[in-house]
């Protein structure tokens, strides 16, 4: 029998995965061939989708990106069989983007059955739960501390500090919560691991339960995600079935269980403690800090936040080593990242590598550059709120703090690209107007000042008094920047500033014609 | 005084007993707790830092943004209200960078803000006027023409204030106000950003909502977002004057605010011992009646009830009412006449009262409205603690960690003691509610009680015999507690272990699951530091006295007493019947619960007042109504209270006070018991009084008059006139001199007096040498009487049962925005929310009478019958129906007995048999007591 | 059965002393009603007893002579 796999992944889903499985299935029917059919994650080749691969004794080979249309086609020219066709892609572990990386949250990810426990137990599941559980809870929080594990939600606070905070915070209930809100515009690495991995999910929570002394996790997942709710919910209760949660975990005596949540589409709720706010039923509204989540979190408890991939970096981390991890990567940035390569780019997808590559290798070596092929003008990294940087500017290593010297933010790791066609004003614009469209509404640097810093760049826009409505966004960006409550209106400014800083033509074209008006 | 403003420290003082900690703030250095904020160690430190949502009654919130301040070692700039002090701090709240942050978070504000500062009702007293000046606005460069919320309308729709969203700041100390202080939760913003607004439930004007018009959110608001009424029509006051609510017997302490002689409005002050800022509809709003055109303000005669009323002087009234009691005194002897003290009265007040009866009539007759309802708690809690008050302060609440709440309705009843017990249940403490009626503390917002008992009316004392028969059974019992502190127990253990009071034995008598009794019994015993509450569903009943021990033998058996958290507390329901108890208002004992057979605690008052004092108790109140209908009883003089209308078996009442020779009331309208009288005398307001209330808790706390008597008069002037009149002199020149005297005779208040409490806001008697501040918590080490005396209570069910003809059992309560028989509150805005008692009655009971939602029902007593319209209500268990006895119309007492406490004689109102029946029977031209008792009730008195 | 307020009154303070042995329930009742009562009620009481006691609780009964005893 032959393994044909055809992604389940959303993304894949998209552009008629679903379609192209069923046409496989009658078509092999129809030839007679008898294939297992597997729906796996997506390998994170976007570009490839749906990305058919079939098992043959030298490997997995590819064929992409099929439309439903191709399949009858490729199965007659012997597809099942790996044999040669247009949309033939060779090996696909040795294709170049899958041969480069480092892939450790992603190793399962499009190569396993999302949900078979024989499938995640025979490429290494469970291997880092175990250890945990066979070591002291703070010997497996010593050992995330010398991963250097960074959260990957953007903020990069080390992991194992928080948990140690957790852990030592005193305490009858604990608890772990992943943040799984994943809102922001060209990410979608979170949702990858959720669909094509969720026990990875699970299991790194239940080790990071085990170390800080918690027995229930919630899983926050933004309502925009149902195929990963469907798989979250399923692999939980697989995972209940198998002794991986429940009273008695891997028969160890510890006890995890894990509660999934759905939210209620609101941006805000991705910022930790608007989460938790949610979580409890509440309306989400971002909480001062301090107290920190981590002594006063989940229902006034001490909690563990963490994004998925923090997560999801967790069970590799405990089955290899910290130092294995530590090995990975650059200065204070340790172990690998999921880049996603969004926007205007000619191959977009998710790349698992050690922090150091270059922003440059990851646009143009693997991303191929602007899908317009019209260069590259700006990237925008880290998400909505991130600074752009020029096209020029590109060479920058992936480095938190390298990002930071360059007054740049890695953060998540999401990238979006743009071409030289992009309004950087209307960018500008658009930071502001997103702000005012998600704000909690609680502090006012970001409740009004958002509001008013889209009324102010349309002046500028529009030529009304241009320098002194600079100068008013200038300090309106200072305010917000310095005070609001949480990152959603300390961060606007990011994007405004940078379009200031880098594009400063595109805010003033209109200036002349108004002086000339006035005059 | 002029405006009296309390500082604002910004956030509330961390919990007591936190490590100092050392920092230095500008420069200055201060040492506070542990968990203070910095805004507050600023403020400490005589350094105001600019702020608009913090205010030290609600906990940090961190939105407006002007608070930040620059800490040394630190990035950024925090926000002060939510950065706790660490050791060594350093602290600059002032510098370039911050004075531009603040002035821009101004500017965004002023952007989006009506320009009408001048037309503003806030106008002076506006925390965003103040903060634009500190902070040194000069000008909004976004201009005024961007997006704003400057065409909202106002929300009129509450009595008492108003709601203009277009002042709204979105601070949201309104929303925490109404869910951290309040505990309705009524108030939430509605929509995300800049879109936010502040809205009562889903989009509903404030009067629909769940809003409960406490007046937090008007006191927290720091614009003119959310303002009184009296202040839009009146302007903002200039002076205050402290003073005490006169409702219900929490006792909240106010700042009287007035313009020149008007009030303008009543503001709870956050020194106030019992409310700590506090308050709820009445107090803070419905003060209106005081200056009511229904106020009578000169005293008036008539010679038979079927008279006209004639207006006379001062002079001539008291010179009638002497004569006449005089008169009758030489015709049917001393003891023909007596008088009863007003709970609503000061103790001074009280105090003269009692005295005149004693000294002037020289008789015992004298007696108080805590006859009709906490008398058993005097009773029960003397017999067993030694003290006939609750054992603790309002504050305990807070460490408590199992709440038992008996037959009380804090919500409704004691709102502001039900908001800080709220505070501590939203906190994790248990709750267990025994009450027939699921009256709202049982669910309510953050609030679910792990248990409600809804005992069947008449049963308590089986359900509490049940209680500490598991305690003792199960081993429960604190034996080093009881060992130590208490006598008589084991033969009380012996009586409580008897198979009879099982739960399992008492399941059928009081529909309550053995399994439940037994839950609650451990819990109570097991839980921690645990607390019993209890109002009138454990005294108005025929074993009232005995249910008050039976709560006391459990407190002590399980060694709940003498601490913080704990106690046997009642939930007092007028604002001084703590104090007219104390003031020896009862007929058996003399000021201080001292009985008048002591010869030594006689002759101390015998000496002073120089006159001979009765060994003997006198009449209580029932016992006068008796009395009366058999001749021997003839001249009542009534302070302040409307027997008429608030006491049990309206006709027989009625009858008692139609055969008297002379019926004096003191009052301030022409009340259902007035109606009857012979002579009016007119009282005074609280606003217009000068003297003390003491509350639930035992605080002393002055009343300060806010206007002269508009009768000309002081009333504790009046009886000292008519002692005089009647050939005793009794004179003072000041209320502080009856004070004095109180305290000269009465041990448990030696160390009370004006000057003290000037000085300390209030005190908790016991107040004298051994504790000179007063004792917030009773028996400490040892109880009041020596050992804590367990007393045997068995269970004998009332007399009251309901039969085939009388189905049904009637029970009573009251209303949250009602008070007691409605005098005051019917006379204020209060009736937008009760503008008529109904009956609540039980779906399945409605059904089977063919009752629907806003029937008109007729209700059937043995004594009488009355009419009320029907409210179908499943918080009622079916069998048992609801009603409050607000409006003299409804006629409530119609239809109560005249069963009682066996101790003490109060009323059995939580219990009587009745039918009810869909229709009016008077309507089909029978015509029944109480439509024509309310037809007399029309004349005069509502408009 | 219409009875008078104080023998009312004085059976239900029986009723709650039922579980005494005899002597110390009559002592307790006739020691409350020392304490609580005013003498005209305890008059009463002696005298509709006496005239009309044949239902009366026999601890009532014996409460009586002591309270007559005392005052002797």
């Amino acid at each position: 029998m032959i393994t044909v796999y055809v992604p389940h992944d959303s993304a894949a889903k998209s552009v008629g995965a679903d379609d192209v499985a069923d046409a496989l299935e009658r078509a092999a029917a129809a030839a007679g061939q008898h294939i297992k059919l597997v729906r796996n994650g997506t390998r994170g080749m976007l570009w490839l989708e749906p990305l058919v691969e079939v098992a043959t004794e030298g490997g997995r080979v590819g064929y992409g990106p099929v439309r439903a249309d191709d399949v009858d086609e490729l199965v007659r020219s012997g597809m099942l069989e790996g044999a040669g066709h247009d949309l033939y892609l060779g090996l696909v572990e040795e294709l170049p983007w899958m041969r480069d990386q480092q892939r450790l949250c992603l190793a399962r990810v499009g190569v396993t059955d999302p949900l078979s426990p024989n499938d995640y137990l025979g490429h290494g599941g469970l291997a880092g739960l175990q250890r945990a559980l066979e070591l002291d809870p703070a010997d497996v929080i010593a050992e995330v501390t010398e991963s250097g594990l960074r959260g990957r939600g953007g903020a990069g606070f080390p992991a194992g500090i928080k948990w140690k905070t957790v852990s030592e915070t005193e305490g009858e209930l604990k608890f772990v919560c992943c943040n799984a809100d994943e809102g922001d515009g060209g990410t979608f690495a979170d949702r990858m691991v959720m669909e094509g991995d969720p026990f990875c999910l699970l299991e790194g929570m239940a080790i990071a339960a085990y170390a800080v002394g918690a027995r229930e996790g919630y899983i926050y997942l933004r309502s925009e995600y149902p195929d990963a709710a469907t798989a979250i919910r399923a692999a939980i209760e697989i995972a209940r079935d198998e002794g991986w949660l429940g009273d008695d975990v891997l028969g160890s005596g510890f006890s995890f269980d894990i509660h999934l949540r759905i939210g209620g589409g609101a941006y805000i709720c991705g910022e930790e403690t608007s989460m938790l706010d949610s979580l409890e039923g509440k309306r989400g509204m971002v909480r001062p800090k301090p107290p920190i989540p981590a002594i006063t979190g989940l229902f006034g408890k001490p909690t563990v936040v963490n994004n998925v991939l923090t997560l999801a970096s967790v069970p590799t981390i405990l089955a290899q080593g910290g130092e294995a991890y530590a090995a990975l990567g650059v200065e204070r940035s340790r172990g690998t990242q999921v880049f996603q390569l969004a926007g205007n780019i000619a191959r977009g997808g998710a790349f698992e590598t050690a922090f150091g590559i270059s922003l440059a290798d990851l646009v143009h070596e693997y991303g191929g550059g602007t899908r317009s092929g019209r260069p590259v003008r700006a990237v925008q990294v880290g998400g909505p709120l991130g600074p752009y940087l020029p096209g020029s500017q590109l060479d920058l290593p992936t480095d938190y703090e390298a990002f930071d010297a360059a007054d740049a933010m890695l953060g998540h790791g999401g990238i979006v690209v743009f071409d030289d066609t992009a309004d950087m004003a209307a960018m500008a614009r658009f930071a502001m107007e997103f702000c005012a469209e998600e704000s909690c509404g609680k502090c006012t640097p970001c409740r009004v000042g958002s509001v008013r810093g889209v009324e102010t760049i349309d002046k500028i826009i529009n030529g009304e008094d241009t320098d002194g409505n600079l100068g008013l966004l200038n300090d309106l960006c200072d305010l917000m920047t310095e005070g609001s409550l949480c990152a959603m209106g300390g961060l606007t400014p990011n994007p405004v500033k940078s379009a200031l800083s880098h594009f400063p033509e595109d805010f003033t074209q209109k200036r002349e014609v108004h002086q000339e008006e006035a005059r | 005084m002029t405006l009296f403003k309390e500082p604002d420290l910004g956030t509330p003082a961390p919990p007591e007993g936190a490590p100092p900690v050392a920092v230095e703030v500008d420069g200055l250095p201060v040492t506070v707790p542990e968990g203070t904020s910095v805004l507050r160690a600023a403020a400490l430190a005589g350094v105001e830092i600019p702020k608009l949502c913090a205010t030290d009654s609600l906990d940090a919130f961190g939105s407006c943004r002007l608070c930040l301040v620059e800490i040394d070692g630190r990035r950024g700039t925090p926000a002060s209200c939510t950065t706790p002090v660490a050791a060594g701090m350093q602290v600059r709240t002032q510098s370039s960078k911050l004075e531009k942050l603040r002035q821009g978070v101004m500017e965004l504000y002023i952007s989006d803000h009506p320009l009408d500062c001048l037309t503003c009702p806030a106008n002076g007293d506006c925390e965003l006027q103040d903060m634009a000046g500190v902070v040194g606005l000069r000008q909004v460069r976004y201009g005024y023409e961007g997006a704003n919320h400057l065409d909202l309308e106002i929300d009129h729709s509450n009595p008492y204030f108003d709601f203009d969203p277009s002042k709204c700041i979105s601070c949201s100390r309104c929303v925490r106000a109404c869910g951290e202080v309040q505990g309705t939760f009524a108030l939430t913003i509605e929509g995300r950003g800049f879109e936010s607004k502040v809205s009562a439930g889903a989009g509903e004007l404030f009067a629909d909502s769940e809003c409960v018009s406490c007046g937090a959110c008007v006191a927290a608001c720091p614009t003119s977002t959310l303002q009184e009424k009296s202040v839009v029509d009146l302007g903002i006051p200039n002076r205050t004057v402290k003073t005490t609510c006169a409702y219900c017997g929490v006792g909240c302490s106010f700042k009287a605010e007035l313009r020149g002689d008007e009030l303008v409005r009543m503001v709870p002050d956050k020194d106030g011992g019992a409310n700590e800022g506090h308050a709820c509809v009445k107090g803070r709003f419905a003060f209106g009646y005081a200056t009511h055109p229904d106020r009578v303000l000169s005293p008036m005669i008539r010679e038979k009830i079927t008279d006209e009323w004639r207006e006379v002087d001062w002079d001539t009234a008291i010179t009638y009412v002497a004569d006449k009691m005089r008169e009758i005194q030489s015709s049917h002897g001393p003891g023909a006449i007596g008088g009863i003290t007003s709970s609503r009265c000061t103790n001074e007040d009280v105090y003269v009262v009692q005295k005149m009866v004693r000294a002037a009539f020289g008789n015992n007759n004298v007696d108080t409205c805590a006859r009709v309802c906490h008398s058993p708690t005097g009773y029960g809690l003397k017999q067993t603690f030694g003290e006939s008050a609750g054992t603790q302060d309002f504050r305990s609440v807070a460490k408590s960690d199992v709440i038992v709440v008996i037959g009380a309705n804090p919500t409704d009843g004691h709102p502001v003691f039900a908001s800080r017990m709220k505070r501590r249940l939203r906190e994790g403490a248990k709750l267990v509610v025994i009450d027939p009626r699921r009256i709202d503390l049982v669910r309510s917002p953050h609030i679910e009680a792990e248990y409600h008992l809804p005992v069947a009316p008449g049963t308590n004392v089986a359900l509490v015999n049940a209680l500490a028969h598991v305690v003792v059974t199960e081993d429960l019992v604190d034996r080093e507690f009881v060992d130590a502190r208490c006598e008589d127990f084991e033969a009380w253990a012996e009586f409580i272990a008897q198979p009879q009071n099982s739960p399992e034995a008492t399941e059928e008598i009081t529909g309550i699951p053995a399994q439940d009794v037994r839950a609650v019994a451990r819990m109570y015993a097991t839980g921690g530091n645990a607390a019993i509450y209890y109002g009138l569903g454990v005294t108005e009943h025929s074993q009232g006295s005995t249910m008050v021990m039976g709560m006391a033998n459990l407190a002590m058996a399980t060694g709940n007493i003498g601490r913080d958290g704990v106690g046997v507390n009642p939930l007092r329901g007028q604002n001084n019947v703590q104090g007219s108890c104390d003031m020896g208002s009862f007929p058996h004992e003399l000021p201080g619960y001292r009985h008048v057979s002591d010869d030594a605690v006689r002759e101390v008052f015998e000496n002073l007042w120089q006159r001979p004092l009765i060994p003997e108790p006198g009449l209580r109140i029932p016992n006068m109504f008796d009395s009366a209908l058999d001749g021997s009883f003839r001249g009542l003089y009534v302070q302040g209270e409307d027997i008429a209308q608030s006491d049990p078996n309206t006709g027989h009442v009625d009858a008692a006070l139609r055969s008297l020779d002379l019926l004096v009331v003191q009052d301030l309208f022409i009340n259902e018991t007035a109606k009857l009288a012979h002579v009016f005398l007119p009282g005074t307001s609280f606003l217009e009084k000068d003297g003390t209330f003491t509350n639930a808790e035992r605080r002393i706390n002055r009343v300060r008059p806010v206007m002269a008597p508009m009768t000309g008069k002081h009333e504790w002037q009046i009886p000292c006139e008519i002692a005089q009149a009647m050939g005793y002199d009794m004179s003072y020149d000041d209320p502080s001199e009856i004070m004095e005297e109180i305290a000269s005779l009465t041990p448990t208040f030696t160390g009370v007096s004006f000057e003290k409490l000037d000085k300390l806001g209030s005190v908790q008697w016991p107040c004298n040498t051994e504790a000179p501040e007063g004792t917030p918590i009773m028996h400490v080490d040892e109880f009041v009487r020596g050992k804590g005396k367990f007393i045997t209570t068995t269970f004998v069910p009332t007399n009251e049962r309901s039969t085939r003809k009388f189905p049904l059992i009637l029970t009573t309560g009251r209303i949250l925005s009602q008070y007691n028989v409605g005098a005051q509150t019917r006379r204020t805005h209060n009736v937008h929310w009760h503008k008529e008692d109904v009956l609540e009655i039980h779906p399945h009971d409605a059904e089977v009478r063919g009752i629907d939602d806003g029937s008109e029902v007729t209700i059937t007593s043995r004594t009488g019958e009355t009419m009320l319209r029907a409210v179908i209500s499943d918080r009622m268990p079916t069998g048992v129906v609801y009603t409050t006895f607000h409006y003299p119309l409804s006629g409530a007492n119609v239809v109560t007995t005249d069963n009682s406490d066996w101790a003490t004689n109060c009323p059995e109102y939580k219990v009587t048999a009745v039918q009810v029946m869909l229709g009016s029977r008077a309507a089909n031209g029978v015509s029944s007591e109480a439509t024509a008792h309310a037809a007399s009730s029309d004349e005069g008195v509502e408009r | 059965m219409s009875t008078s307020p104080v023998m009312k009154l004085a059976d239900d303070i029986a009723a709650q002393f039922r579980h005494y042995p005899p002597r110390a329930a009559a002592a307790s009742i006739a020691n409350h009603i020392r304490q609580f009562w005013d003498p005209r009620m305890c008059s009463q009481l002696k005298t509709q007893v006496a005239e009309d006691g044949a239902d009366c609780d026999p601890n009532v009964i014996a409460a009586i002579q002591l309270l007559n005893a005392t005052e002797r």
